[in-house]
């Protein structure tokens, strides 16, 4: 017993470090040990103690292994920064890799691959050459781990010196915990390769079923998410995979349940005996319920996942509703998708149940679930025709309770409901007319402005209810004064009081012309997608309701077994695409590794790719391949994915607004990822707070399949204003001959408006300074942001006509001066502090217009990244 | 695979990080903290325990008051990494005895070589933590469980109620005894969580019970163990019209919805005669986890009534019933019933103490509010929770003998 650890942490003297310098080199065993976990306890807290390494390093050389792991969760952390003094310990390493102790020998293999230093790489190799051959299951089970580490760091070395086919080796290993890790490093080594690498043949197969009984639950993960890549040759071969991987459902470990899961359901597409599949679907259904009894975190994802497994195979949980009703004291979270599942399973055997707990939910006092559970109802009715009037009455019972939200609620669901039934409930309009008065919110007031123009013959005072809406007519949003004026249109056509008849008449075929059928939205992702999806139960892809490709920018997308050659990567043409945010987050290059993502479209089928193996081999080998770009475009950095092709159906854009020579260019490029020529481009931009619009036509020749252009458009500001608070959103909308049209949100860089006038004179930027009141000066810290040298970043700011003015020093920081202008002459008045190499700026800008404050620091950290 | 994992205080502050992959930018911690504090979705105000900023994948569980955490770039599952979160904590705490702020930061030394064990390059290893004891070297120091301070009101609200530490067992599963005589103990309890959902006029709408037979063992020697359950076992509704309870009128025989076991669990005689072998490993672990929706007797009937008593002014009143037999009594037991937020004062008159079966209690509160409740009363208070310990008595029937050879 050493006593208590935390007192490492309360060593506050002065001279820390040369007194643990001492202690290191003490030489009492004891002592020493004691001095490391100081060490360590400075390093946990972020204490820089990187000037003790070679102290600590003399330390490794010893038999106790508790010491030796503290001095290796050392060197983990300093060989980085330290690269040449962390070649003194590669002796310890190699010597202790073949020491007879086998957990010295796993502990050595460990922490080398986790050094992630060129030098030291070279020497890893021989050791674990030996280690993937040691006697002991735990070196193996270490080694194997230890191959994607190195194949991380140097992917080369690593098929040169054939530890892939060591790896492949150990997946025959008699030892269940070796090859879950071979088969777990194998599928990291693939998803960061194009080639095919890891790929499950017959013989595997049956090695993985056979290792898959006796491994520990991780394991089994590993081995089932791998066995899931594999395609079974025929139905029989299917049914065999099946009855293997069945008995993982009773497992207490839920990842193990829904990557068993998983495996049966892509299975289940092969067996073509309907028994089979009633079969199975039946033994299904408890596992996936009892994952609802695990903690709510659990049964997020299981829900989440259940939400994907309904829309294929609804029959499986049929009869199990009730599981899903929520319960009072479950986490919002869990109640919100427990909702969306009772909406998909709603059916005319169960409606009944169902509209009762919904009711109920909408009585409960969190607001956003009773809306949630109001709008649940009307999907129930747009879904279930035969269930529409007793959805309706429940709908009026809630009105009947008079809570403002619900009402309001309720009416846009009925809006929804008069339109998939036209023609059928009006005589509840009056009902909705006694709430005429409480509606408060658009998109309500929107509804029942829609419910009595579109009845205008038949309400009585239709002209009076709409008067009453029109006083306040210019307050108004857009969404209310558009469906104002289309009622009193409709009011007017249905009830002309006098006029030529032509015109009405060709009015009323248009205004009143026949709707199209809208349809029950639950069952909303394509079948494509849903596929997809499914194929990614259990990840986090079946999480979030998004293709991986989405939101993982690390790693390359492997081929999928059945596709030809690399035809579908490589004729997607790969473009850098910074990761994009999962929940609406802007996107940001935020990964520190470079990305390269290849767009996979599983939609689009291969097209004859012009050079596939070359383009194929780049990919494997090197991050750093350039985009392909058209010969005449614009050249430049790559630009931000803006629509991804998986949304634009093929078509991907790119753009990003960017200021040359004093002007501003939308810099907008397309890949056509279709079969067809894509043409007539045209481009739009929605209000926004700079009132940019396109200052011409958008110049794009045809786009042949497979081919991308990148263009210029110019742009002019303070055309389509858009009122309110500031704001950086950006709303673009393209269309062309081929496709639907689409929408996609950039955002406004500020910095994009600095102008070339921007820079002040030293007096008038100080009288300026002092001119201005002081709660117009604001300040901002950008944590990430590193000044690496002053010169380079007054010179990079210049650039973008940020103009530096003066500079001080105030003890160890440096504080810059400087100005920078937006059209209509609003200046702002820059005072940046930071340390030179240390991470963090403090902004602070003083400006006449507080408005644009936040826009601005946006722009500035944008800047200084 | 996981790139970092760490574990942060309720304030935010870093009690254990460490960093597998490399591959995620700085501040990651700070990031996640700001993004849970501060949850603001147009659907819910509560973070998933899933979510995804700038690329990076946060997955995370609250523990004992604690959030354990992880990151990652890549599309893994994350079934397993909350099942790994959860086994982290419940590992630890088999290491540490109990499982708090202070205990994880006396031992950070010990939890890291765990954590280097556990986890090799993000891809989990072992969470077994009697595989892990020949390999783990420190000696954990005892944080003495009861001066701790306790976690107050907010514990009530913390989920996951299904592990309540319904064994009193706070000793760390590896550290010898000071006089370094060994115990030679095993742990079995039955802990079920039951919800029963009752009309207004008192009929039961739904019930349910997730049960778990936890374990948690100190036998020196791992020898094995024969857990025999009721005779009259059985798994599986049978036909699909699942809630006719028809099933439960005759017999009192337990019927299973669904179980599933423990990886050390045997089940080649279960068949037969519902017999489960096993060598039960160090430290807890839950042996089976079943759920049953058959008709069973709830123990305890709850009726609350509020009543306006005036503009500002309600009475509460709250009568339990306890239906069970008069020879077990109830104790720990906890009843929560939120009052509306406009809420000031509230006074209470209570017959305190364990409840013997068959009694009745009454509890009275008065509230006093700062503005006028709005008629909706009975929808702004409750709906009542109820927690508590029988010893010696279950719900579902399931029984169980242990049997050593």
């Amino acid at each position: 017993m050493s006593g208590h650890d935390s007192k490492y942490f309360s060593t506050t003297k002065k001279g820390e470090i040369p007194e643990l310098k001492e202690e290191l080199n003490s030489q009492y065993k004891d002592k020493r040990k004691d001095a490391v976990k100081k060490v360590i306890a400075a390093m946990t807290v972020g204490k820089d103690v990187s000037s003790l390494f070679t102290d600590v390093v003399n330390c490794m050389q010893t038999e106790n292994l508790e010491l030796k792991k503290l001095v290796y969760l050392y060197l983990i952390n300093y060989a980085k920064s330290q690269p040449d003094l962390a070649i003194l310990a590669v002796n310890t390493f190699v010597k202790d890799s073949q020491d007879p102790n086998p957990l010295i020998r796993a502990l050595a293999v460990r922490t080398m691959g986790c050094i992630r230093v060129d030098k030291i790489t070279e020497y890893l190799c021989d050791p674990l050459q030996r280690c993937l051959k040691d006697d002991d299951p735990y070196v193996r089970k270490t080694a194997a781990i230890c191959v994607a580490k190195l194949y991380d760091i140097n992917a080369e070395l690593v098929e040169d010196r054939g530890f892939l086919e060591a790896l492949k080796d150990l997946i025959s290993d008699n030892n269940p915990m070796v090859v879950a890790n071979a088969v777990a490093a194998l599928a990291e080594i693939q998803d960061s390769s194009t080639r095919p690498i890891f790929e499950i043949t017959s013989h595997t197969l049956s090695k993985l079923l056979t290792a898959l009984n006796e491994c520990t639950e991780w394991g089994q993960v590993f081995i089932l998410d791998s066995l899931s890549r594999y395609k079974a040759a025929d139905a029989r071969e299917a049914e065999n995979i099946v009855e293997r991987v069945t008995p993982r459902l009773q497992h207490a470990n839920c990842a193990v349940v829904l990557s068993a899961v998983k495996i049966i359901l892509l299975q289940m597409e092969l067996i073509t005996s309907t028994d089979v599949v009633r079969n199975l679907c039946k033994k299904m259904a408890p596992p996936l319920v009892t994952l609802l009894s695990a903690e709510p975190e659990i049964q997020y994802v299981a829900l989440r996942n259940i939400n994907l497994i309904v829309q294929k195979r609804p029959t499986i949980l049929a009869h199990e509703i009730k599981v899903f009703f929520c319960k009072y004291n479950d986490p919002i979270y869990v109640k919100m998708e427990k909702l969306e599942i009772m909406i998909k399973l709603a059916s005319d055997r169960n409606i009944d149940q169902v509209l009762l707990e919904f009711k109920e939910y909408a009585t409960e006092v969190d607001v956003d679930f009773v809306r949630k559970a109001v709008r649940a109802i009307g999907r129930c009715a747009i879904k279930l025709e035969r269930a529409a009037e007793r959805c309706i009455s429940v709908l009026l019972e809630l009105i009947k309770i008079k809570v403002n939200y619900v009402v309001q609620e309720a009416i846009i669901v009925i809006k929804d409901i008069f339109r998939r039934y036209p023609n059928t409930y009006e005589s509840i309009i009056a009902t909705l007319c006694e709430s005429l008065d409480t509606l408060d919110e658009p998109e309500a007031k929107a509804s029942m402005i829609w419910i009595i123009g579109e009845y205008a013959e038949r309400i009585d005072n239709a002209d009076e209810l709409l008067e009453s809406f029109l006083e306040t007519f210019p307050e108004e949003p857009a969404l209310v004064q558009l469906q104002l004026l289309t009622a009193t249109v409709k009011l007017f056509l249905k009830k002309p009081t006098e006029g030529p008849q032509q015109m009405i008449q060709a009015a009323k075929d248009v205004v009143l012309a026949e709707k199209p059928v809208i349809s029950d939205d639950s069952n909303q992702l394509d079948s494509s997608l849903l596929d997809d999806l499914l194929a990614n139960i259990s990840t986090l892809s079946s999480v979030y309701h998004k293709p991986p490709e989405a939101f993982v920018s690390r790693v390359k997308t492997a081929p999928r077994a059945d596709d030809e050659e690399f035809a579908d990567t490589a004729e997607t043409g790969y473009s850098e695409s910074p990761s994009q945010g999962v929940d609406g987050a802007s996107p940001s290059s935020s990964a520190g590794t470079s990305s390269n993502v290849p767009v996979k479209q599983p939609a689009a089928p291969a097209a004859p790719a012009p050079m596939p193996d070359l383009l194929g081999d780049l990919m494997g080998m090197d991050n750093s391949i350039v985009p392909v770009d058209e010969p005449t475009a614009p050249s430049g950095p790559p630009l931000p994915v803006l629509l991804p092709s998986t949304t634009g159906q093929g078509l991907q854009i790119s753009a990003q607004l960017v200021r040359r020579d004093g002007q501003i260019f939308y810099d907008i490029s397309f890949d056509n990822g279709t079969q067809t020529v894509l043409d007539g481009f045209m481009i739009q931009f929605n209000k926004n707070t700079f009132g940019l619009a396109a200052g011409g036509a958008l110049q794009v020749s045809p786009l042949q399949p497979g081919t991308s252009a990148r263009t210029l458009l110019p742009m002019v500001a303070f055309q389509n204003l858009s009122p309110g608070a500031p704001s950086s959103l950006l709303q673009v909308a393209v269309k062309n001959n081929q496709q639907p049209v689409w929408y996609f949100n950039d955002k406004i860089p500020m910095h994009a408006f600095f102008g070339e006038d921007g820079k002040m004179e030293r007096t008038s930027f100080l009288e300026a300074w002092k001119s201005l009141p002081d709660d117009n000066e604001f300040s901002k810290e950008f944590p990430s942001s590193v000044v690496s040298s002053i010169d380079a970043t007054v010179e990079h700011l210049a650039a973008s006509n940020v103009f530096f003015i003066a500079k001080r020093k105030n003890s160890n920081k440096d504080v810059l001066y400087m100005s920078a202008k937006i059209p209509r002459g609003i200046p702002f008045l820059i005072e940046l502090t930071a340390a030179v190499g240390v991470p963090g700026v403090k902004c602070a800008v003083k400006t006449p217009n507080k408005e644009m404050v936040a826009l601005f620091f946006e722009a500035m950290e944008s800047l200084l990244k | 695979m996981i790139s970092q994992f760490f574990v942060l205080s309720q304030r935010g502050d870093h009690i254990v990080f460490r960093d597998y992959r490399g591959e995620v930018p700085k501040g990651s911690a700070e990031i996640f903290f700001r993004k849970v504090k501060f949850w603001n979705d147009d659907e819910a105000e509560e973070a998933p325990p899933v979510f995804n900023v700038d690329g990076v994948n946060y997955i995370h569980v609250k523990v004992a008051g604690l959030f354990f955490v992880v990151t990652t770039m890549v599309n893994v599952s994350p079934s397993l990494l909350l099942e790994l979160l959860q086994r982290i904590a419940r590992v630890t705490k088999d290491y540490l005895g109990v499982l708090n702020e202070d205990s994880l930061r006396k031992n950070f030394i010990l939890v890291y070589e765990l954590l280097d064990e556990v986890i090799d390059f993000g891809y989990p290893q072992t969470t077994s933590t009697e595989v892990l004891k020949s390999y783990i070297f420190n000696e954990p120091i005892m944080v003495d469980a009861g001066r701790l301070p306790p976690l107050g009101p907010a514990a009530m609200f913390m989920q996951g109620t299904k592990r309540m530490p319904g064994t009193a067992v706070t000793k760390s599963v590896v550290a010898t005894e000071p006089g370094g005589k060994k115990r030679e103990e095993i742990f079995v309890d039955i802990i079920e969580r039951i919800s029963v959902t009752f009309s207004s006029s008192g009929y039961i709408l739904t019930s349910e019970i997730d049960g778990t037979i936890q374990m948690k063992s100190y036998l020196t020697g791992n020898p094995e163990i024969r857990l025999a359950l009721n005779e009259d076992l059985s798994i599986g509704r049978t036909g699909s019209s699942s809630y006719d309870y028809r099933s439960s009128s005759g017999g009192g025989a337990v019927i299973l919805d669904d179980c599933n076991f423990h990886e050390s669990v045997h089940l080649d005689s279960f068949d037969i005669d519902r017999t489960l072998h096993l060598i039960p490993p160090d430290g807890e672990f839950a042996v089976m986890n079943y759920r049953i929706t058959q008709e069973f007797k709830p123990p305890f009937r709850v009726t609350a009534l509020i009543e306006e008593a005036g503009p500002s002014r309600a009475e509460v009143l709250l009568k339990i019933r306890a239906d069970f037999s008069a020879n077990v009594t109830a104790n720990t037991i906890v009843v929560q019933m939120p009052v509306p937020s406009y809420t000031m004062r509230a006074s209470f008159e209570l017959e305190a103490g364990a409840i013997v079966g068959g009694s009745e209690h009454t509890l009275r509160a008065k509230l006093t509010f700062s503005q006028e409740s709005h008629g909706n009363l009975t929808k702004e208070a409750g709906p009542v929770n109820m927690n508590f310990t029988i010893p010696m008595y279950n719900t579902s029937k399931l029984q169980f003998s242990v049997i050593q050879d």
